[in-house]
């Protein structure tokens, strides 16, 4: 159980930290691949490329230098909103659920959920763009009438692990929620 | 190259898996299947087809198949839905065209359909209703990934029109290499035989069915017993012979002041209707009830004493089964598969003419004046054992048992059939849309390959976790109900 392997829904290696701090507290860490070299390569050749060829029709050396703008910026943006490096879930018994992501450049952001809030914690499907997947997710409680759902966060966005990992998690998350 | 390689790896597997099918089938007749029904039409939308997925679907459940079930998105209604049993209803979220019926590009439902194929490890697709579009994607996807497939025609068409010409020619290429066909009745047999030119040896005819419980005869919610009601339940529209409906009310009425008409529906011919009630002033004997939902309609059948359907053209039609199950007398047009439906004694035919409809309801009613007529109750005793779902259910699982014993058409094969069963233009058109459509899979499995998909928990089935017994022992019931059956693995 420990050895195996997980992958994101595209198939692309992650890694889960599983941390029992107590009996009541565990957190979860999904890591993702690191951005690759070559990727980046390919990107900036791309853009790059392009600009050359639109370079080379209208001699204007303005498009050579935007496009230099270009990609560094696109690369700044994209490691800081896009690419997310772990993501952790913190399920501390009879407090509350922390959820917090954090960016290649090293921004985080964390929200906190309170017990009291929480319905419970599922594994649901969805369509996502062209298939179909599982994810896991928090049910809130609605204020008004206790039995309803009044909205629902869906956990590990960014990474979108496969069903054997989100298993392992919400096995561990619903040892915790069973006992409060 | 490498890809190529995992690509014909697959692709000799399903194969092999397909070879395999026969000798397993013969050794074990009543193996389980995974069965896709799909079609446009699924509820909240209502009908007879819905109601027919449905109601198989539960059926082939209780017998321990798996089942899910794919349609298009209905509104808001999107995602995965559960229905009881386990039934699972994939709403795929695809644009809708015409009629509640989904456009067709042959390619773009092949993504997300593949992805249902795949995770819900499915052997056979069974698609419904030659007017949805889905159901012809499917079946053209489900060949091009080696799978079995099954159709089930639910209408009767013509031959004359523009309309049901282009219908036919697409049937006629989407038949062509399917495995197995069902019609409800042997009339809508012969028709879809003629229509797509098929073998009539792969066309089986299964009749649909209605709920005997839903439909029990009650006397005593009759009026008072010197006026007789005849009742009237379809759509207002041409098809269902509403003109006809409009001579005979005048005429009837005049001869018999007793004769009270209600009829429940609603359309386009509601005017027709409307204008003889005012003509002849009839607003109180003949009640228009508009439309009415499928669980009021046996409160109305049970008022009547004779159920009338002036339809002229159908395949089967449920509706004079659902009024002989309530203990009325039935009189009906003889169109279409309409007399294999009921035993002779418990229908009068009559020909598409008012003169001829007038003189059956007038025997009918004559019969009924001096109480010769068997009581509601013993229609309903011979009625309630001619068209269960259970037997439908058994008799599709005869037709699933054949299927995956035979073999899918390699490509080559395909292109083959396609060219020389189709004609030289339309075939050809749609062997190379087949061959994009194989390209296009290639390219998805590239993408997307099979083992990164996550085959999905099955609810139902063989290996289903919603059996009754065991959600009883779970031992932690505090969420049990909405908890996801994940929770016993």
């Amino acid at each position: 159980m420990e050895d195996e392997a997980y992958s994101d829904i595209y198939g692309k290696a992650l890694a889960l930290d599983c941390q029992s701090h107590s009996s009541i507290c565990r957190e979860f860490t999904v890591s993702s691949p690191k951005v690759s070299i070559g990727k980046v390569m390919v990107y900036t050749c791309c853009v790059w490329l392009l600009a050359y060829v639109v370079f080379f029709f209208t001699e204007n050396t303005a498009v050579l230098s935007s496009a230099i703008l270009i990609t560094l910026a696109g690369m700044m943006l994209h490691i800081h909103f896009v690419k997310v490096d772990h993501e952790s879930l913190l399920v501390i018994g009879s407090l509350g659920i922390q959820v917090s992501s954090s960016y290649a450049s090293g921004r985080e952001t964390t929200s906190f959920i309170e017990m009291t809030k929480i319905k419970d914690i599922v594994i649901n499907e969805a369509i996502y763009m062209n298939q179909i997947i599982y994810y896991l997710c928090v049910l809130l409680k609605d204020p008004t009438e206790p039995n309803a759902v009044s909205n629902v966060v869906p956990l590990f966005q960014s990474s979108k692990p496969r069903l054997n990992c989100l298993v392992k998690v919400y096995k561990s998350c619903q040892e915790i929620l069973s006992k409060c | 190259m490498g890809q190529r390689k995992r690509v014909a790896a697959v692709s000799r597997l399903s194969h092999q898996r397909v070879s395999g099918a026969p000798s397993d089938a013969v050794r074990v007749s009543n193996r389980k299947h995974n069965i896709c029904m799909v079609s446009d039409f699924f509820y909240p939308n209502m009908g007879g087809v819905e109601s027919h997925i449905y109601q198989l679907s539960q059926c082939l459940i209780e017998k321990g198949h798996k089942v899910v079930i794919v349609t298009h998105s209905y509104g808001t209604r999107k995602g995965v839905r559960y229905l009881t049993n386990g039934l699972k209803v994939y709403y795929l979220p695809l644009q809708v065209m015409y009629n509640q019926s989904t456009a067709t590009t042959c390619f773009h439902s092949l993504p997300l359909l593949r992805c249902v194929f795949v995770r819900e490890c499915i052997t056979v697709v069974h698609a419904h209703s030659s007017f949805s579009a889905m159901a012809h994607d499917a079946l053209f996807h489900a060949k091009t990934m080696g799978l079995n497939t099954v159709f089930t025609d639910h209408s009767l068409f013509g031959f004359a029109d523009i309309s049901s010409v282009l219908t036919n020619k697409l049937l006629t290429v989407s038949l062509c290499d399917t495995n197995h066909i069902v019609c409800v009745s042997y009339t809508s047999k012969e028709n879809t035989v003629l229509r797509a030119t098929l073998n009539p040896e792969i066309v089986s005819v299964i009749p649909n069915a209605v709920d005997p419980t839903d439909f029990t005869p009650d006397p005593s919610k009759r009026h008072d017993d010197n006026r007789i009601t005849i009742v009237v339940i379809s759509r207002l529209v041409y098809r269902k012979g509403i003109d006809l409906l409009g001579g005979i009310i005048p005429e009837l009425c005049l001869k018999h002041p007793d004769l009270h008409f209600l009829i429940g529906g609603e359309g386009p011919k509601r005017i027709v209707l409307e204008e003889v009630r005012e003509k002849y002033q009839l607003h109180d004997r003949v009640r228009l009830l508009g439309a009415l939902e499928h669980k009021d309609v046996r409160d109305v059948l049970v008022q009547g004493h004779i159920f009338l359907n002036t339809s002229l053209t159908e395949a089967f039609c449920m509706a004079i089964v659902e009024g002989a199950s309530c203990g009325l007398q039935v009189v009906s047009t003889r169109v279409g598969g309409i007399p294999e439906v009921l035993p002779e004694d418990l229908i009068t035919l009559c020909d598409p003419t008012v003169r001829s409809l007038c003189a059956g309801l007038e025997s009918v009613i004559a019969l009924q004046r001096s109480g010769s007529v068997p009581s509601p109750a013993s229609i309903h005793a011979r009625v309630q054992n001619l068209y269960t779902w259970r037997n439908v259910a058994e008799r599709t699982e005869k037709v699933y048992d054949r299927v995956v014993g035979e073999e899918v058409l390699p490509l080559d094969r395909r292109l083959r059939r396609l060219r020389s069963h189709c004609g030289p233009v339309a075939g050809s058109i749609f062997a190379f849309v087949a061959v994009i459509d194989f390209l296009f899979l290639l390219l998805l499995q590239w993408l997307a390959p099979d083992r990164v998909m996550d085959t999905a928990v099955d609810a139902c089935g063989p290996h289903g976790l919603w059996r009754p017994e065991t959600s009883n022992d779970e031992p932690d019931s505090k969420h049990a109900g909405k908890r996801r059956p994940l929770k016993t693995t």
